[in-house]
């Protein structure tokens, strides 16, 4: 799980804030309302997801509150993993 | 001007520079009456325009996307009809390039092959009447009925909709995902409940037919739906990205051509005794189109190398499609104006380069979309 984590932050800084402070980014930011999650770089993380860890979400897994966080991406991809 | 390309692309350009010279050049009439050329289409088609950017297996030329810029910008040159042209690259960024990436096996088998050789028309319908630069608050619905979806809504400024035979049409599935609701169709013409509603007359571009497309519990195979559920975005975007950075190379050979004009009427135009070149205001206006087309040329061949490389270009496209159009619509005024009232009157045509080039600025995304995806990628 921690392993997830901080593959997803390391995904979420390189791809979409470059240049931003590590430190900044945090399990819990709010990656939608902040606006650092919009609808492409959304799927792009979740196809990103998808290759590394072997897993499908479906159109209604990759609902807003899934995806709020840090956390709770890495808790459905955890979740997706045991099946 | 040239050092962009390389010596087989340049032979390549200068190919279809006189290949379209040879296409009708009706186009004052055609022009008026909103006259699509079918059989033009076909040439373009049997000449490769269509097939340049597919593998060789699915009936395409496999050649890389710099080369197909290239060919655009000679066509652009020699061809006075921008509506076909628009046309073609229509079809290619949103029906070719993405039934080629998300298509499965049995897709691309059924569908490039005849898209390449121009046997089919494509479309693509994601507009609607409340959704434009908004795209995805789409309201078109798609409901899993067993083995088909049916789709219900109204899609608007769909361009070749009278004369497609395909369609890519974008629906959610579920309205309360919001973006990631959204899947991709392809649809065929003859699907019962896709109704071409009702034809639309434009400012420019007036060869390039565009309809309004009613889904009206359109009946689609479960096996017609273009990639996964729910990434209709992705590949939305990626035709967007393709197109944004490409549907303008064609423009360079207009704005090219028309420069070329300008220098010669400018010198052996006389007022008040002298060449009007000879004036600075006339001749900086000139600069000025020069100046426009150097450098939109490496912004739109930066999408090729991109694109050919398979790297992304989300900002470089966005970037080539602002400037290049901006740039675009500057310079057919400038001609209209170098040539006086001359340039005014239809028989000179420029007017019409005019009237064409404004959609530019729209079509794609707004000027000021590209200008939000580049603020995007500036952090800001
Ligand atoms: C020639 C042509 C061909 C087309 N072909 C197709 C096609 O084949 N298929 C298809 O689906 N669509 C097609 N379109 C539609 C085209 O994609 C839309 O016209 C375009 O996306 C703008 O949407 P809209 O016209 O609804 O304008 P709106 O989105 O209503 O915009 C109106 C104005 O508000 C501005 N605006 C809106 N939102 C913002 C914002 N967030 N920030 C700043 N300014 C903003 C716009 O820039 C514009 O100036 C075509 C359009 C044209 C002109």
């Amino acid at each position: 799980m921690d392993n997830v984590r901080e593959l997803v932050r390391r995904f979420i800084l390189d791809n979409f804030l470059p240049g931003e402070d590590a430190s900044n980014l945090t399990d819990s930011t709010e990656l939608k309302e902040s606006g650092i999650l919009d609808s492409m770089s959304t799927l792009k993380l979740v196809t990103f997801l998808e290759s590394q860890y072997q897993v499908e979400f479906e159109a209604d897994d990759l609902d807003a509150g899934n995806l709020s966080t840090v956390a709770s991406i890495a808790a459905l991809v955890t979740a997706k993993q045991r099946g | 001007m040239s050092s962009l390309l390389s010596p087989e692309q340049l032979r390549l350009q200068d190919a279809a520079f006189e290949f379209a010279q040879r296409l009708p050049a009706d186009m004052i009439e055609r022009d008026r009456s909103a006259t699509f050329d079918r059989a033009g289409w076909q040439r373009c088609a049997e000449f490769g325009v269509l097939g340049m950017p597919i593998p060789p297996e699915y009936g395409g030329l496999g050649l890389g996307l710099s080369d197909l810029l290239a060919v655009m910008e000679g066509l652009g040159r020699g061809l006075r009809d921008q509506g076909l042209l628009f046309s073609l690259n229509a079809h290619l960024w949103t029906n070719s390039i993405p039934i080629l990436r998300y298509g499965d096996e049995e897709q691309k088998q059924r569908y490039l092959k005849s898209l390449c050789d121009g046997s089919l028309i494509g479309a693509n319908a994601a507009s609607e009447p409340d959704a434009g630069s908004d795209i995805f608050s789409m309201r078109t619905r798609a409901r899993r009925d067993g083995d088909h979806y049916v789709l219900s809504g109204t899609k608007t400024f769909v361009t070749n909709a009278p004369v497609a035979d395909v369609f890519v049409a974008y629906a959610t599935v579920n309205p309360a995902l919001g973006p990631t609701g959204i899947t991709a169709f392809i649809v065929d013409r003859d699907t019962p409940g896709l109704v071409i509603d009702r034809k639309l007359d434009k400012m420019g571009l007036r060869t390039s037919p565009m309809a309004q497309v009613v889904f009206d519990g359109c009946r689609v195979p479960v096996a017609q739906r273009l990639g996964r559920e729910g990434r209709g975005v992705l590949i939305f975007e990626c035709s967007m990205e393709w197109e944004r950075g490409c549907i303008l190379a064609s423009c360079l050979g207009v704005m090219r051509r028309q420069l070329d004009e300008c220098v010669a009427y400018a010198r052996t135009r006389k007022q008040f005794g002298k060449p009007i070149g000879k004036y600075q205001s006339v001749a900086n206006r000139i600069v000025d189109m020069k100046v426009r087309l150097e450098t939109c040329r490496p912004l739109v061949y930066r999408i090729g190398a991109l694109k050919d490389a398979n790297q992304d270009a989300t900002v470089e496209a966005a970037l080539a499609k602002l400037h290049v159009s901006e740039s675009f619509v500057k310079s057919c005024l400038d001609a209209v104006q170098v040539f006086g009232g001359y340039g005014y009157m239809t028989d000179l045509q420029l007017e019409r380069d005019l009237r064409d080039s404004v959609g530019s600025t729209l079509y794609s995304g707004t000027s000021e979309i590209q200008r939000n995806i580049i603020a995007r990628g500036l952090g800001l």
